[in-house]
């Protein structure tokens, strides 16, 4: 089993990766769970699933005991029930947690998200894959929403601002609940020497290079999934990451913990 | 911090951060004109829909859409359909923009005459 | 005059702050450039670089850490965390930093 979540500058392209990496993986027949962090979501979007804001209703968690989180799942409501009740399925079998869109419940946002980490810390690590979208920028990932992950894959353009961003997202190897294993996907590169760019710039191996796809772009301005949008390289690219990811990381292994 | 500026007649430019985090925590009425970045993408006017909703609520100032990589009339009319109360600028989809992104530098010191830096130019009038 | 310029990642924010700024000071005005971002690089789409960008940055991390006192005024915040860019704009970076952490 992986856990694998895409972090880098907003608008590099993790949503459309991220969304695009689970539903590939889930074709090969393993379960898969797709965790969106952003509070303005978009994974949903490139996973083909027409609903942008289904947050869990208020009264799956309750105050907690003095000392610890604020908020808990309520009393007899685990992780693994939480998923079955509301985790939307999505195409190829995904599963679709939403932490919660900041539409609209501003104050119940929170509840929101206090039952989504308990969910991700807490779920049985053999029940799923588990493929995560942070939010833009590094805030998020560098103070702990990243910590359900073995893999944090890193999203960088060939430009200094998307590198710089990366830059600082590599520093969370100083944390101590640091991800494993901290890498790299290059997207909208045209050639090998953007490649290069990033890779000589972030010194983290790049497991994946995405070309720029025109057919992402449209996609996009019609809010479908790559998948359904007839993309091409990307798709061919994104595919190529699922498949040096399984050879990396034993898939089908449980983990003992 | 904005709204600790003394009044003179210096121009702030406050780029805050993406999303709308920034803006929720302002306290109000801190400037005299919000500008609302669009790309005519679903999701980024869905952001910029909630930007305009809390700009609104907390009384930033007068609100301009700017529609940014504009490619052709389909990518403004959905800019402008989805803002339609709203003083619309349109921004084309440039090169030099591209370049300026890649390179690191200013798209002014690149190209000033470029069709984006002249678009953008012509909020300076909007605005002033 | 105070103009916010917000919007999603990746929609050009910060080069439209950038431009419009130059633009601004091309016009004759007294201008002033703030980086709210946590991560700041308005510094490239306003020309100065970066190398100035990335010490700004450093500059910025040092405030988080607590190394440097907190400037107060706003005319030592434009001293001690400003940088002059072309067209005699004057870019500074704010620090704000919160922990979104539940626990």
């Amino acid at each position: 089993m992986i856990r694998i979540a895409f972090a880098g500058k907003g608008g590099s392209g993790k949503s459309s990766i991220s969304g695009t990496f689970a539903r590939l993986l889930a074709r090969t027949d393993r379960p898969v769970l797709a965790v969106d962090s952003d509070p303005l979501p978009g994974m949903a979007y490139s996973l083909g699933i027409p609903v942008d804001d289904r947050p869990a209703p208020d009264d799956v968690v309750v105050e907690g005991p003095e000392g610890g989180p604020r908020w808990v799942l309520r009393p007899g409501l685990d992780a693994g029930g939480f998923i079955d009740q509301y985790a939307e399925a999505g195409p190829d079998g995904v599963r679709y947690l939403q932490f919660g869109n900041s539409w609209g419940h501003w104050s119940t946002l929170q509840r929101g998200q206090h039952a989504w980490s308990q969910v991700v810390k807490e779920m049985d690590p053999n029940a799923w894959n588990v493929v995560g979208d942070l939010p833009g920028g590094t805030r998020q990932a560098m103070f702990g929403w990243a910590k359900y992950a073995d893999v944090l894959a890193i999203v960088a353009e060939p430009t200094p601002k998307s590198i710089q961003v990366a830059k600082r997202l590599r520093n969370i190897t100083k944390a101590d609940w640091s991800p494993d294993h901290v890498v790299v996907v290059a997207n909208r590169v045209s050639g090998p020497e953007d490649v290069r760019r990033i890779s000589d710039a972030l010194e983290r191996p790049v497991i994946g290079a995405v070309p720029d796809d025109p057919a992402v772009t449209a996609a996009d301005k019609q809010a479908v999934a790559p998948l359904n949008g007839g993309a091409g390289p990307f798709v061919d690219a994104v595919a190529e990451l699922v498949t040096q990811v399984e050879s990396t990381y034993d898939l089908d292994i449980r983990s003992s913990d | 911090m904005l709204s600790s500026v003394p009044h003179t007649d210096t121009v702030i430019v406050a780029d805050l951060e993406a999303g709308i985090g920034t803006l929720t925590r302002l306290p109000e009425q801190a400037v005299e004109h919000t500008l609302v970045i669009v790309e005519p993408t679903p999701r980024s006017i869905d952001v910029g829909k909630r930007a305009v909703q809390v700009a609104t609520e907390r009384a930033q100032g007068n609100i301009t859409v700017v529609a940014n990589k504009v490619a052709d009339d389909e990518d403004n009319e959905r800019v402008r359909s989805a803002f339609a109360e709203f003083k619309v600028v349109t921004v084309p989809t440039d090169p030099v923009v591209i370049k300026a992104d890649r390179q690191g530098v200013s798209p002014v010191d690149i190209d000033a005459e470029a069709p984006a830096v002249a678009a953008i130019g012509k909020l300076v009038n909007l605005l002033g | 005059m105070r103009v916010a310029v917000v919007g999603k990642g990746g929609s050009g924010k910060t080069s439209v702050s950038g431009v419009l700024a130059r633009s601004f000071a091309r016009a004759g005005h007294n201008v002033v450039g703030l980086d709210c971002d946590t991560n700041p690089n308005l510094g490239l789409s306003l020309g100065v670089g970066d190398l100035e960008t990335e010490r700004l940055l450093s500059l910025r991390d040092q405030i988080d850490e607590g190394e440097q006192s907190h400037a107060h005024t706003w005319d030592d915040i434009l001293q001690t965390y400003g940088t002059d860019a072309p067209d005699g704009v004057r870019l500074t970076v704010v620090n704000r930093i919160d922990n979104p952490e539940p626990d």
